[in-house]
């Protein structure tokens, strides 16, 4: 009994799921709340119905169908798509940037990186203001360049890969040089391919950062259709607001994809946290 | 572009070995200039760009920006609404930010001492880090609901309960989570903490890694319990991890603002009660159209975010250095 105890911890293991329970109740309420009728929800007053019945679509049905007022397949499409066109850029820029600052000599680096970590004690929302006015003047505005080209402008990347290049042998990188390889080759051949869990963690990181992103979405744009999904479900909340049903729906269709992504790859983003020190926002 | 590095990289491999050392230091700046580009015209230029705007009055529909020193500023801190965005956004950062660091140091506790089944749990704590703040918003509106939110009727049932058993309780009252000014900030502070208790977790759970376990073995040797183990060894190993974590908690906090213009709509709540600095700012700058005012509102913030900022990183350094070296040393 007492080995079972120590070993198995049995108390230990129902505190922590009484938490979890805590923590996944939230979003569970989100689910159950999505699948009942609307009717159902608005009279179930103070009894909580975890399963619902009857179960309906209804609710997806009501966040679907509405394209003109909701275009809620668009958005996602644009969530998509941005997110992946920032990550691409962010970690291409970073790692050419990374390379330069760690392993490359030349005048004025030191005077330049100390320039970057200087700026990464900006507050993003500083920027809000005078990006905006910048992306009027470029005519971006309500663009996808509005949404993605500004994302690359980041340090942080580039601090974290090049913490990460600096701990690559030299001896790697003579023995590169001696077999003809120039910059690009021991980039290529060299840093890149040994960078690999950093390079993840920085892709992870960004994507989900895109795909959360919400002050940006919601000043560099204006018009329906460039809408991303965080900002979509605002716009549904504003004609929504008390009908908790088609509301949980779209919370649903906007956190479903995002949570499924994050249970395949759970375990690189976690391993991609104690990494890079970034708490994943 | 990449055209140009791979014609030099081609370049490079056919010359004699002097030659390629000369070329190895050259490109250098190449490589920097696709990022470097981008942060100077989007990061550098609009940093300077803001504080240039602060310095006029610039009304987004005006033909003319004059120039008007610091009467941006000086208004500011003359605005009774500016005075009370920092309060508000004070009074967040004290509820949320050594609340929710003391949950995800629990959290990494907890699951450090599990011996199997920690990345069950991990994941589900972690869950909500995932998700964006307009979705977490929208659903703790629902949860938050006076009548026939999830939180009023279980906490209903939980008073209802302990008074049947003879607990001296008041009748339950329906708290008024997003109704009343009194309640707005704690009941952000409660959903921001929820939502981002795991990523520090995780955090503290590396942290916790990192020590050594023969001191612990070391300690119960010597027949410390759980809670000497605890203040002797983890809490001062612990601590850079700590005061990372609180650095960046307290950075985060600050800049509020997703949390507020979701529940409340840019008007901010009953009382003004959820407006803070980053929502007064984006208030003025797009729905009023003051830009220059606004910019003087976000460019405080900036002096605000940087006095603790340094604040901080002091504490962080003077303690660090003597922590680990001392630890060594014993």
């Amino acid at each position: 009994m007492k080995r079972f105890l120590r070993e198995r911890q049995p108390f230990h293991h129902i505190l922590m799921a009484i938490v979890a329970f805590l923590f996944m109740a939230p979003l569970l309420w989100m689910l159950s709340t999505a699948f009942k009728r609307p009717d159902d929800i608005i009279n179930s007053m103070g009894t909580i119905t975890w399963w619902p019945h009857p179960f309906t679509l209804e609710n997806f049905k009501i966040d679907l169908t509405k394209a003109e007022e909701f275009p809620i397949w668009r958005w996602t499409g644009n969530s998509v798509f941005v997110s992946l066109a920032v990550t691409f850029l962010v970690v291409t820029v970073d790692a050419l940037a990374a390379y330069a600052y760690s392993r490359l000599k030349w005048r004025g680096r030191d005077q330049v990186f100390a320039v970057l970590v200087a700026t990464m004690l900006v507050p993003g929302q500083v920027l809000l203001i005078p990006s905006y006015l910048l992306i009027r003047e470029l005519h971006w505005f309500d663009t996808y360049q509005a949404l993605i080209v500004p994302a690359g402008a980041g340090a942080f990347g580039v601090f974290l890969l090049r913490q990460f290049f600096m701990t690559i042998p030299v001896e790697l990188e003579e023995a590169a040089r001696l077999d003809g390889c120039g910059p690009w080759g021991i980039f290529w051949h060299v840093i890149l391919p040994l960078s690999k869990p950093a390079l993840a963690a920085l892709a992870i990181f960004t994507f989900m950062g895109a795909w959360n992103a919400f002050e940006g979405p919601l000043i560099f744009t204006d018009s329906m259709s460039m809408r991303t999904l965080p900002i979509g479900i605002t716009i549904f909340q504003g004609r929504y607001s008390t009908e908790y049903g088609p509301m949980m729906g779209a919370a649903v269709l906007a956190a479903v994809p995002v949570l499924l992504a994050f249970l395949a790859f759970q375990k690189h983003i976690i391993k991609g946290i104690s990494l890079t020190g970034m708490a994943g926002r | 572009m990449s055209a140009t590095i791979i014609a030099q990289a081609e370049q490079a491999k056919s010359t004699s070995a002097v030659v390629k050392r000369r070329r190895t230091t050259s490109p250098g700046l190449l490589f920097a200039l696709p990022h470097l580009i981008l942060f100077a015209v989007f990061l550098l230029a609009p940093t300077i760009f803001g504080f240039y705007i602060s310095l006029h009055h610039w009304h987004v529909l005006a033909k003319t920006h004059p120039y008007v020193g610091m009467a941006n500023y000086s208004a500011a801190l003359t605005d009774d609404i500016f005075w009370l965005a920092v309060r508000n956004t004070f009074y967040f950062v004290i509820l949320a930010v050594p609340a929710g660091n003391l949950v995800s140091l629990l959290l990494a506790l907890g699951l450090n001492s599990l011996r199997r089944g920690q990345t069950v749990y991990k994941v589900m704590y972690y869950m909500p880090v995932i998700i964006s703040i307009a979705v977490v918003a929208v659903l703790w509106r629902w949860l938050y609901n006076t009548e026939i939110g999830l939180l009023n009727v279980y906490l209903k049932g939980c008073v209802t309960g302990l008074r049947h058993i003879g607990l001296p309780l008041p009748p339950f009252q329906p708290v008024p989570w997003l109704s009343d000014p009194k309640f707005a900030m704690p009941s952000i502070a409660l959903m921001s903490i929820w939502w981002g208790a795991g990523g520090n977790m995780i955090l503290y759970l590396a942290g916790l890694g990192n020590i050594p376990d023969d001191y612990m073995e070391a300690a119960q040797i010597d027949g410390a319990n759980a809670w000497q183990r605890f203040w002797a060894i983890t809490w001062p190993l612990l601590r850079p991890t700590t005061l990372f974590c609180l650095v960046f908690s307290v950075l985060g906090s600050f800049q509020i603002f997703g949390q507020s213009y979701v529940l409340y709509a840019p008007g901010s709540g009953p009382a003004r009660s959820a407006l803070t600095m980053a929502l007064y700012m984006y208030q003025q700058g797009f729905s009023e159209y003051e830009i220059g005012y606004g910019a003087a509102v976000g460019y405080l913030m900036f002096a605000l975010v940087l006095v603790f900022t340094i604040l901080q990183f002091r504490l962080f350094s003077q303690r660090d250095d003597i922590q680990p070296k001392a630890r060594r040393a014993a």
